[in-house]
Formats: structure tokens, sequence, C-alpha cells
């Protein structure tokens, strides 16, 4: 159990350099409760996220309703670590 | 101001060669969707697609036309051919009062996908010499004028998933205000191949399993490829011909969100669907029908069920919706016409063809579509929607022939 704690965390730290890379945002203003919006990530750097993710973790993850409420860095990072690990468990590697 | 009509139509889908296929393949929910294996894409996300029926590719596989056309082109004469056979025009039918105006928004992406992969393993090959006028975007709609002889206006409109739709509409205004008796309009698209189509799935627009349009679990778009033609003409020369008149088309609505390049918005799809019921001079609670851009992604079907509220308000709820992309792929630029084509049937027939896959009402977007099986129709008039990337909205409206 501590194990899975352990490497949800390291994702989730991983993701949130991710984001930044891709979505050009200084990492220091990417908090969970910081605005989307407000970080000025729009539909084309949304893109770019996903493309690295599907790059370093092998999820294909489409545009659904999920994805469609996300507000805040927390929310995109929530969803995306569920992504990635439903990958993970249909594909073990 | 000419009146304009519809005297023939054909078609080349997921369903086959001819416009019957398509409408019946719409009828019964029949999908022409496939697992489909690209075989330069290394570890292929997207595996369904709606390609062209193999008889198509028989009726293709031609070395001598192949080495001037792209299948692209290929389909839009063949769509042409039906649709001029089923309007019974002569040889004297055509020269300079007949246009062409057929859409594409990639143009010979078959040619251009094979010619740049061979470039980049190996620049000493042959490239193809004849691959920039097999690629062109207009090669389907000059093929066409060179096939019948039609020397008046040859058009091509690249607009995205709005090239067949404004190709029609355009075609309208041409025949309307006299330039031209007839026209064969349209649009073709053929991007299943392995660039472009890796191309797409990096914009995850696409659902990796069932295109499900309107549906609350919905996750994207199919895409298919095909083309459709249109003979449209004066309800003068159609008359003057004794030709059998299928439709009227009686409305057109053209606009730009400039907002976006890719998430629409309500205003600019609303206001091309006022712009069509005013063009046609009827009230919102005339259309009986719509077939829908609804291509399954989030952002559209939100945006265009808000804007189908806007122009209809609570009538929305009487009239019959539904999206027929999961049955034969989103076609692109031949989605105008193919869709249009299905329309005419769905009018015709009085018949609403299913949106197939739709499991349950999105709150977000608020619609229960014509669902599950074909519903009947009692209606005079019928209106399709065309919204495509680069923001740009297109509604035609179509009316039964009372002649």
């Amino acid at each position: 159990m501590k194990d899975d704690m352990d490497s949800e965390s390291k994702l989730s730290q991983e993701l949130l350099a991710l984001v930044a890379r891709e979505g050009m945002v200084e990492p220091e203003n990417l908090v969970m409760e910081a605005k989307l919006a407000d970080l000025d990530i729009i539909s084309a750097d949304f893109i770019m996220i996903l493309m690295a993710i599907e790059e370093e973790y092998g999820a294909y993850i489409p545009v659904d309703n999920e994805l469609a409420d996300l507000e805040t860095v927390g929310d995109l990072l929530a969803v995306a670590t569920k992504k990635i690990i439903e990958h993970q468990q249909e594909k073990p590697a | 101001m000419n009146r304009v009509v519809v005297t023939g139509v054909g078609a080349v889908s997921s369903a086959g060669i001819g416009a019957d296929l398509i409408w019946q393949a719409c009828l019964g929910g029949i999908s022409g969707v496939k697992e489909f294996d690209f075989q330069n894409i290394v570890a292929q996300k997207v595996k369904n697609v709606a390609p062209i029926a193999p008889d198509v590719l028989a009726a293709v596989a031609n070395p001598r036309e192949e080495r001037f056309q792209d299948l692209i082109a290929q389909m839009a004469r063949m769509a042409a051919r039906e649709a001029v056979a089923q309007a019974g025009l002569g040889p004297d039918d055509f020269g300079s009062k007949c246009g062409v105006i057929i859409g594409s928004g990639f143009g010979g992406a078959r040619t251009l996908d094979v010619n740049y992969l061979k470039f980049a393993h190996d620049n000493s090959a042959r490239y193809d010499p004849m691959a920039i006028p097999k690629i062109m975007n207009n090669a389907s709609t000059s093929w066409v004028a060179m096939e019948f002889g039609a020397t008046g206006p040859a058009i091509c409109i690249s607009t995205a998933c709005a090239s067949g739709a404004q190709s029609i509409g355009l075609a309208m205004q041409l025949l309307r205000a006299g330039t031209i008796e007839r026209c064969l309009t349209g649009g073709a698209e053929a991007t299943l191949v392995d660039g472009t189509y890796r191309a797409w799935e990096t914009m995850r627009v696409m659902t990796p399993d069932l295109c499900r349009p309107f549906s609350k679990d919905r996750n994207g778009m199919v895409l298919g490829e095909g083309a459709g033609v249109l003979v449209l003409e004066t309800l003068e020369s159609a008359q003057a011909r004794g030709a059998e008149i299928l439709a009227e088309m009686i409305g057109y609505g053209t606009t730009c969100d400039a907002g976006d390049l890719l998430r629409p918005a309500p205003e600019g799809a609303a206001g091309a669907m006022s712009q069509a019921l005013a063009d046609a001079g009827i009230a919102p609670d005339e259309i009986g029908y719509v077939n829908a851009h609804g291509t399954g992604t989030v952002a559209n079907d939100i945006n265009e069920i808000e804007a189908l509220r806007r122009v209809f308000g609570a009538e929305l709820d009487d009239i019959s919706v539904s999206s027929t992309k999961p049955i034969h792929g989103h076609t692109l630029g031949a989605a105008g016409a193919l869709e249009m084509i299905v329309t005419i049937a769905a009018l015709r027939a009085q018949m609403a063809p299913p949106t197939i896959n739709f499991n349950e009402i999105d709150p977000l977007v608020n619609i229960d579509p014509v669902s599950g099986a074909a519903r009947p129709l009692n209606t005079r008039a019928c209106l399709s929607n065309s919204l495509a990337f680069g923001g740009i909205n297109a509604s035609l409206i179509v009316a039964k022939a009372d002649f």
C-alpha cells in the first residue's frame, strides 16, 4: 500500500514537471489550486500535454467529459494519474 | 431570383458505391466502422475508422487512371457519374452554363503520403512526376469538369469540414443569380493514410472506442472517407428538360466564429442556421429534421446543441435531430455533401435516421436525439449543419419538391 502511495506521488511530481514544460508555465506558478485558464493553458497547450503523456506513459487520453470539466491543475493531475494507472493495469509492463 | 432544385445525387462511402447504399446504411443503423491497421504507425492508438468499401477499391484499381488521379478524384468522378445519370443529363447539357464546385479539406492525401515516405527513405528514388496535379485540392473539380465538358466556373472550396456544405451553398448562389443553369457540386475526401491519420490521432479528437454523438459517455469522432456529388439546377432548366426533381434547396447560411481556431462558439453556428432560415423564408418550426454535424467530440456537441437551442428554442424538443457520423464516419470535406444526400433521402422517405451508439442523455448537451432506430417524420423541410475547424459554419435547408 505504501509503495502505491509513493509511486503515485512520484507520478504526480513527474506530471507537474510535464505540465509545466508542455504548457509553457513557470513551475512555481503550478500549484494544485491554480486554475488552468488563469495559467493561460488553452486548447493547443492541452493537446501538447496529452501528447507528452502518450509519449512518456503510453496512455492515449481522448478529450471526453472528464477532461472537459477540468478547472484546476489538481483536477488535471487527478484525471491524468487515473488514466495512466488504468493504462498500466491494462498493459502490464 | 431563380429557384434551385436537386435532380441527381451520387455517393461513394464506407457503404459502397451508390447514394442509395449510404442511405440504406443510415436508415438501418448499419455502420461501416471497423478496425484498421495503418502499417507505418507505430503503436496506433485509435483503431476504428470507416474506410471506403472494397468495391470502391476494386473500381479504382486502374493503372492508367492511377497515373493521373489520386483516389480522391477517382471517387469524385464516380459520384458525379451517378448523379449525372440520375439527372438524365446528356452531352448538350454541360458547356459554359454548367459549373463544377467540389470541395476538399486535404486534396490527394494518399499521393502526398506515399511520396513523402519514399523521399524520406531514399531521396534518390523516383518521385511521382504527377504528384502535384494529383495532390492539388482542385483536382476533383477539374477531373469532373473534364469528364463531362463542363466549361463554366470550376471552383474548389477548402474549408475543412465545411468544404462540402459551402460548395453546395455557393452553387445555390450562382444558380439563383443566373450565372449558371446547372452545377455538379459537393465534396470529396480520402485521408485514411498513415501520415494524415497519425496527425488526426495526435489531435486527440478521435474516440479509441465507438463514436457516440450527444451521449454522456462520448469521447470523440471516427474518421471516414468518400465523395458526394449533387446535380443542382435552376427550376426552369430542370422543368425545360422534363427532369425528375428530387428536392428543392431553399436555404443557405454561413458564418465564421473569428474566435478560436479549434474551439467552436455557439454564436457562429446559430448565426449560420438563422441565416439559412431567413434565406429560406421559413420559420424554425417548419424544420422537422436536423442532420447535425454531431461529431461526437465533447466540444462540438455541446456547442452545436447550444446553437440549436438559441435558434429553435423550446421547439427543438419537437424536432428530430440525429448524427449519422457513427455510420459513415466523419468524411471531413465530403461530409456536407454526403450528409445532404442522406438528408434529402430522409426528407423523401419521411424517415429520420438514428444516432447509433447513443447511450445516455448528457446534461451538458441536453438533447434526446433520434437513437436506436429510424423514426418517422412529417415535415416539408430539413436542415444539415457543417461546423469546421477554423471556426467556419455552414447550414443548408432542403425542402420537398412541390411543383
